[in-house]
C-alpha cells in the first residue's frame, strides 16, 4: 500500500448545543487515492474536511497528516500549504479585488516572486478556462465562473491533496465536464464530497459514506 | 440620517471631521486581523438592511440601525460607518464628502454609547431585559443622532433652529419604529447566535 | 441600486487616474463647502457641470440623483427665508421673508448641488475596484482599504441573499403594512441576514487561512500616470489657484 497521507483516529466532534456529529471516527487516506464522500445533509462531511485542515478542533482523537501528529495552529499551517480545500460556497472563498489577485493570494502568502506568480496565474487561468478575465472583480462573475475561479485559487497552491466540497454546485454540464478533465489529470490525490453519486462514480475509485458519526464504505 | 453638503459652517465640518478621525483611528486599531472579515461582512449586512424600506403610515422609511451596529461592532462601528457613508456618497450621492466626518460622528457616537450601555444586558439570561435593551438601543440610537444633527445645524447658524427642531420631531416616529424592530432583531439573534451581540472584540 | 452606473464609460473623465480624481474631489468639495463668495460658487457650479458633461453620463439618471439630494434643500427653502434676520423683502400674512434668507438658501443650494455634481464626475466615474487600488497607493492604511473593498464586495452577495429571503416571503403572500406583524417579519429578515453574515465571515476567515493568510492584505496596485493625467493636474491646479485667489480677494 502507498504512503499514508492522512490518518484520523477516534475523532469526536460536535457543535455547541447539538448532539455529537462525529463519533469515534476513523479514516485513512493514502497517496494517489481518489475518494468520494457522501452522506445526507448535516452528516458531517464538510466538518470532516475542516477538521483535516485544522479549521475545527475535534474534542477528542488524533490527527496525523504527512506522517506527523497535528495538534496546534502551527502544525496545521504546514498542512494548509500542502492540502487545498475548495469551499462549498464560492463567495466565501473569493475575497480579493480581482481574478488576478485572487489566484495570486496564496502564492503571495507563500513568498513566491512576482515573475513566478505571473506564470502561475497564466497557467491557472488557462487550466480553469478564465483567460481574459484577470482584471474582473470576482463578484461580477457568474456562479459557474466563480466556482472555477475558486478551484483555480486552490490549484494555484499546487497542493498534494485536494479536498473538494460539493465542487459541482453551480456548475452547468459544460463546467462539470471541465472539472472532470482537470481531475482526471494524473498524480492527483483527492477527496470529493458530493451528494451526486453518479459524479462520484465517474471521478473517484471508491466511495465512502458518513452516517451516524462514522465513515463506512458505500455499496450501491 | 445625514446632513447634506453645503449646509454646515467650516468650524462645524472641521470639528466633526477631527472627532470622527479619532474614533475611526481607534476603531481600526482595535480590529484584529482575524476579525476583519467579521467586521466587513456584518457591516455589509447592516448596509443592506439600511436599504430596506419599511412602511410607516402613508409613507415608508428606511432603517438606520446605528444603535444595533454599535452593539454588534463595538468600536469598529466608526470605521464601518465612515466607509459605508463613503460608499453611499460614491454609489448614490447620499451625504457627501466634506460631511463624512460629521455624519460618521452623529451616527457613531450614539452607536458606541449603546454598546457601553446595553451590551452587558445582551449577555444576560433574561429575555425581557434583552428586549427592553433592544428597544432602547433602537430609540436612543436615532434620538441621539438626531440631537447631534440638530446641534451641528444650530452651531452653524441660529437660523437653523427651526430646521433643527423639525429634524428631531420628524424622527420621533422613526425612533419608535427602530426601537420595535431592533428589539425583535435582538430576540432572533440572541436565540440563534448570541455571540454576535457584544461587539467584535 | 449598488451597481456602479456612472463608472462605465470611456470619456476623458473616466480615463483619468482615480488617485488624482480622489484628490480633486476632496480639494474641490472643501473649497466649495466653506466658500460664501458668489464668484467662487458660480464658477464652481459651472465647472462641475462642465465636468459632468465631459463625462457624458446618462442625463436622466443625474437629474434623478439631484432630485433626491434637493428634497432636503427644499425644506431649507421653506424655513431659512423666514428665519434669517435681514432686509425685509415682502411679507405674506405674518411671514416675513428676508433678502439675506433667500441669499443664504440659494448659497446652500448651489454649494450642495455643485459638490454632488463633482462627486459624480470625480468619484462615481471610477469603479469601486479602481478606487480601492487608488486608496491603497494614496497610502491609506491597508486595513482600511481592505475593509472598504470587503464591505462593498459582500454588499453584492448579501443583497442577493436578502432578495432571496424577501422573495420567499412574497410567494407566501406577505404584504408589508404598518403593523407589528410586518415589523416582526422585517426584523426576522434582518436578523437572519446578520446571522448568516456572521457565519459567512467565519468561513471567509477559514478560506483565508487555507490560502496561507498571515495578516497581510494584498492589494496590488498598478496605476501609472498618463499624459492626460498630467495635463489635468495643470488645468485643475490653475483652476484651484484661481478659486483661492477669488476667495482671498473678497475676504481681504
Amino acid at each position: 500500500m502507498d504512503e499514508v497521507l492522512v490518518n484520523l483516529k477516534n475523532i469526536t466532534f460536535g457543535y455547541p448545543s447539538r448532539p455529537k456529529l462525529l463519533k469515534d471516527l476513523n479514516f485513512t487516506f493514502h497517496k494517489g487515492e481518489r475518494i468520494g464522500l457522501t452522506g445526507h445533509n448535516g452528516s458531517g462531511k464538510t466538518t470532516l474536511l475542516h477538521i483535516i485542515m485544522g479549521l475545527l478542533k475535534p474534542f477528542d482523537g488524533e490527527i496525523e497528516i504527512f506522517g506527523k501528529a497535528r495538534k496546534n495552529e502551527e502544525d496545521f499551517r504546514e498542512v494548509r500549504k500542502r492540502i487545498g480545500l475548495l469551499f462549498q460556497n464560492s463567495d466565501d472563498q473569493l475575497f480579493c479585488p480581482s481574478v488576478y489577485e485572487e489566484i495570486a493570494f496564496a502564492p503571495l502568502n507563500f513568498g513566491k516572486s512576482k515573475e513566478e506568480i505571473k506564470r502561475v496565474v497564466r497557467r491557472i487561468l488557462n487550466l480553469v478556462g478564465l483567460e481574459g478575465l484577470e482584471k474582473m472583480p470576482p463578484y461580477h462573475l457568474s456562479g459557474g465562473e466563480k466556482r472555477r475561479l475558486a478551484l483555480g485559487t486552490v490549484l494555484a497552491m499546487e497542493p498534494e491533496i485536494l479536498l473538494l466540497d460539493e465542487p459541482t454546485l453551480e456548475l452547468d454540464e459544460d463546467g462539470v465536464q471541465k472539472l472532470m478533465d482537470i481531475l482526471r489529470k494524473p498524480h492527483f490525490s483527492y477527496i470529493v464530497v458530493s451528494q451526486d453519486i453518479n459524479f462520484l462514480k465517474k471521478v473517484t475509485d471508491s466511495i465512502h459514506i458518513i452516517n451516524d458519526g462514522k465513515i463506512k464504505k458505500y455499496n450501491s | 440620517m445625514h446632513i447634506s453638503e453645503g449646509v454646515l459652517s467650516a468650524p462645524a465640518l472641521i470639528g466633526g471631521a477631527s472627532a470622527a478621525a479619532a474614533g475611526i483611528g481607534f476603531g481600526i486599531k482595535k480590529i484584529k486581523d482575524e476579525d476583519l472579515p467579521k467586521v466587513a461582512v456584518l457591516s455589509s449586512a447592516l448596509f443592506v438592511a439600511s436599504l430596506i424600506h419599511i412602511p410607516l403610515g402613508p409613507a415608508s422609511v428606511h432603517l438606520i440601525l446605528n444603535g444595533l451596529a454599535g452593539l454588534i461592532l463595538g468600536w469598529s462601528v466608526f470605521p464601518a460607518l465612515f466607509l459605508a457613508l463613503l460608499l453611499q456618497a460614491i454609489l448614490f450621492q447620499f451625504g457627501g464628502l466634506t460631511t463624512l466626518g460629521v455624519n460618521t460622528l452623529t451616527m457613531g457616537l450614539p452607536a458606541i454609547l449603546c454598546f457601553y450601555l446595553f451590551s452587558k444586558s445582551m449577555r444576560s439570561k433574561s429575555d425581557v431585559l434583552a428586549i427592553i435593551s433592544g428597544f432602547l438601543t433602537g430609540v436612543l440610537g436615532v434620538f441621539l443622532a438626531s440631537i447631534l444633527v440638530a446641534l451641528f445645524l444650530v452651531t452653524t447658524g441660529e437660523a437653523f433652529l427651526n430646521v433643527a427642531k423639525l429634524v428631531i420631531i420628524a424622527h420621533i416616529p422613526v425612533m419608535i419604529l427602530e426601537g420595535i424592530i431592533t428589539s425583535f432583531i435582538i430576540v432572533v439573534i440572541k436565540k440563534i447566535r448570541p455571540e454576535i451581540l457584544g461587539g467584535v472584540e | 441600486m449598488i451597481e456602479e452606473r456612472f463608472s462605465k464609460g470611456d470619456s476623458i473623465i473616466h480615463k483619468l487616474d482615480p488617485r488624482i480624481k480622489i484628490i480633486y474631489a476632496f480639494l474641490f468639495s472643501i473649497i466649495m463647502a466653506v466658500s460664501a463668495n458668489p464668484l467662487v460658487l458660480t464658477s464652481g457650479f459651472v465647472f462641475s457641470l462642465a465636468l459632468v458633461f465631459l463625462a457624458r453620463l446618462e442625463f436622466k439618471e443625474i437629474l434623478k440623483r439631484l432630485f433626491l439630494v434637493n428634497i432636503f434643500i427644499l425644506l431649507l427653502w421653506l424655513i431659512l427665508p423666514l428665519s434669517v434676520p435681514g432686509k425685509l423683502l415682502f411679507s405674506i400674512w405674518k411671514l416675513h421673508i428676508t433678502q439675506e434668507g433667500i441669499i443664504y438658501a440659494f448659497q446652500i443650494t448651489v454649494r450642495c448641488n455643485t459638490i454632488v455634481l463633482a462627486i459624480i464626475a470625480f468619484l462615481s466615474t471610477s469603479s469601486i475596484l479602481n478606487l480601492t487600488y487608488a486608496l491603497k497607493s494614496l497610502r491609506i492604511p491597508d486595513k482600511m482599504v481592505y475593509l472598504f473593498f470587503l464591505i462593498y464586495r459582500y454588499i453584492f452577495t448579501l443583497l442577493k441573499e436578502y432578495r432571496r429571503l424577501e422573495n420567499a416571503l412574497k410567494i407566501r403572500g406577505f404584504i408589508p403594512k404598518t403593523s407589528l406583524q410586518t415589523y416582526r417579519v422585517y426584523a426576522y429578515l434582518t436578523g437572519t441576514l446578520l446571522i448568516r453574515s456572521y457565519d459567512r465571515a467565519e468561513q471567509i476567515y477559514r478560506a483565508m487561512l487555507c490560502r496561507g493568510f498571515t495578516g497581510k492584505f494584498w492589494v496590488l496596485n498598478k496605476n501609472s500616470f498618463k499624459k492626460t493625467d498630467i495635463l489635468s493636474i495643470g488645468i485643475f491646479g490653475i483652476y484651484i489657484t484661481l478659486l483661492l485667489f477669488l476667495q482671498w480677494m473678497k475676504s481681504s
